[in-house]
């Protein structure tokens, strides 16, 4: 009984510190974003509110939520909100299975920095991952808009080609770990003194081409497209409704999909790695907190990549984004996965 | 007991979202009932411990499966999607019987099952490899045939909606003026 209040309480705190760090981390990601896309384009960026524009984040919250909160004329509002928390949900809830750091102790309680550690975890990220087409769907069909469905049609071609193109990429990994749960594929890199991706460069290359996809960064923006379609399926939303879903996009699922290709190919909380040597750590004074840190670094480093190149590349068409995925890159990783079969055996041995 | 709880919760909603889908009105919300259907079947799935099952079930069910529903329906302008009057009242009704007798059947097979099937001896080899690995040997020792059989059949499925699906050369010819 003593055991499973202290499993209930460790739960519990695990589930708000991940809400509190997603969350929290979500609304100051946008301010990074104009500061970022200010300077490519040789701009200061916002500075008037805070030092630097640092509390930017709270005055566009403020703004949002004292908007006034439109409904367009014969939509359908239960489905118009349900369509939010669609949204909202699948994407928080990929973080359950996203190992920060390895075990630690406190207090004599073992703790695993991962909510749930099922055997099956990468099934389920990308389980949650494909939910985000229902959300779009529904808000496209709800909104009562031909710009809002158009949108929301495009989107959920390309979250469906790219959610199995995304599949195929993590087979790689998989079979080189030879185990479906995210703590034990980073253990077992650890264990092999090799990141996956000086063996799955394909796959890598694929994987991040289909995270762009995903959550509608340029260059596969095509359902925002502001020129032709204003704002896409968030075009009838508005205040922080319409806050909403850039924050899910375009935060929560970078963020987790960061999270997931740290795990899978870039060796999860190690230090710097030499192939088949081992690890260099030069954060070795920071001691128990120096794998934390490296995760939060490699996660912030992919998310700048994908900043840089939203601000960098112009935008597809929609017949190449879909014809990218299934005549390109599905054969790639296809290939990739009979490579891997070839090489997983002498890395086993 | 925080097992049975969930689990009733799981089932409660099943059976609940079971009977929207029969039984209202709009297309989108039979639509949504039965994703809350399928999702709240991989609940169950994960209370026993199945937890490959359920994650096929989130994955192939959930998703897959219910876009596609999605899709066709999002192309139906919402004025035709508020039809009340087409649901075949009496023909359910008269095929009532034949359901129940369906189920009964479903029952007596899944109770013989029940009997005939050995009682703990997976388990330990659950607990030992885990489920995705002793659903891999199982599928790969006992079952090979019927796999291989099942893929084939995929494959043939496959190449009759590229046929179906492709532009037939003739009719796109660019011969106009």
């Amino acid at each position: 009984m003593e055991g499973l209040v202290i499993w209930l309480i460790v739960t519990f705190v695990k589930i708000l510190v991940i809400l509190g760090i997603v969350l929290g981390v979500g609304a100051y990601l946008t301010l990074v974003e104009r500061k970022v896309a200010a300077h490519i384009q040789r701009r200061p960026g916002p500075m008037v509110v805070g030092w630097h524009g640092l509390l930017q984040p709270l005055a566009d919250g403020l703004k949002l939520l004292t908007k006034e909160d439109l409904f367009p004329r014969y939509g359908n509002r239960f489905l118009y909100n349900l369509a939010l928390v669609l949204a909202l949900v699948p994407a928080t809830l990929v973080f359950a299975v996203i190992p920060f750091g390895p075990e630690f102790e406190v207090f004599g309680v073992k703790v695993k920095p991962i909510l749930t550690d099922v055997n099956i975890g990468l099934l389920l990220v990308f389980a949650l991952g494909s939910m985000a087409v229902f959300a779009i769907a529904l808000a496209g069909w709800a909104s009562n808009s031909k710009y809002a469905l158009i949108g929301s049609m495009r989107k959920a071609g390309i979250v469906i080609s790219y959610e199995v193109v995304i599949t195929f990429a993590a087979m790689g990994p998989l079979i080189l770990a030879g185990t479906l749960s995210t703590y034990h594929i980073v253990q077992s890199q650890i264990e092999q003194g090799l990141w996956y991706v000086w063996l799955q460069p394909i796959a890598f290359v694929v994987y991040m081409f289909a995270m762009l996809a995903e959550t509608g960064r340029v260059p596969f923006d095509i359902q925002e497209a502001e020129a032709e379609l204003v704002t896409g399926f968030t075009v009838e939303y508005g205040g922080m409704k319409f806050g909403l879903f850039p924050l899910v996009e375009w935060y929560i699922e970078v963020l987790s999909l960061s999270a997931i290709a740290v795990v899978l190919f870039l060796g999860g909380w190690s230090p710097i790695n030499i192939p088949f040597l081992g690890f260099v750590d030069p954060l070795f004074f920071l001691g128990p907190l120096s794998p934390f840190i490296w995760f939060i670094l490699k996660v912030s480093l992919l998310f700048l990549f994908v900043l840089w190149l939203h601000w960098t590349l112009p935008r597809y068409r929609i017949d190449q984004i879909t014809e990218t995925a299934w005549k390109v890159m599905l054969p790639l990783t296809l290939l990739n996965i009979l490579l891997t079969a070839i090489l997983a055996p002498i890395l086993w041995r | 007991m925080i097992q049975w709880l969930v689990f009733l919760l799981f089932s409660a909603l099943a059976v609940l979202s079971a009977l929207g889908v029969v039984l209202l009105p709009n297309p989108i919300y039979v639509i949504l009932a039965l994703l809350s259907v399928l999702v709240s079947v991989a609940g169950i799935f994960f209370v026993a411990g199945a937890e490959l099952v359920g994650a096929l079930q989130l994955i192939i069910y959930a998703v897959a499966v219910t876009v596609f529903y999605v899709f066709v329906l999002t192309a139906v302008p919402w004025e035709k999607a508020l039809k009340k009057d087409s649901h075949y009242r009496v023909e359910g009704l008269l095929s009532f019987p034949l359901v129940l007798l369906l189920y009964l059947e479903m029952l007596f097979v899944f109770l013989i099952g029940v009997s005939v099937s050995p009682k703990g001896q997976f388990r330990e080899f659950i607990v030992k490899f885990g489920n995705t690995e002793v659903v891999g040997g199982i599928l790969f020792s006992k079952y090979f045939l019927a796999f291989e059989l099942v893929s084939l059949l995929l494959l043939i499925g496959m190449i009759g909606a590229v046929i179906i699906g492709r532009k037939e050369a003739q009719t796109y010819d660019n011969n106009t003026p």
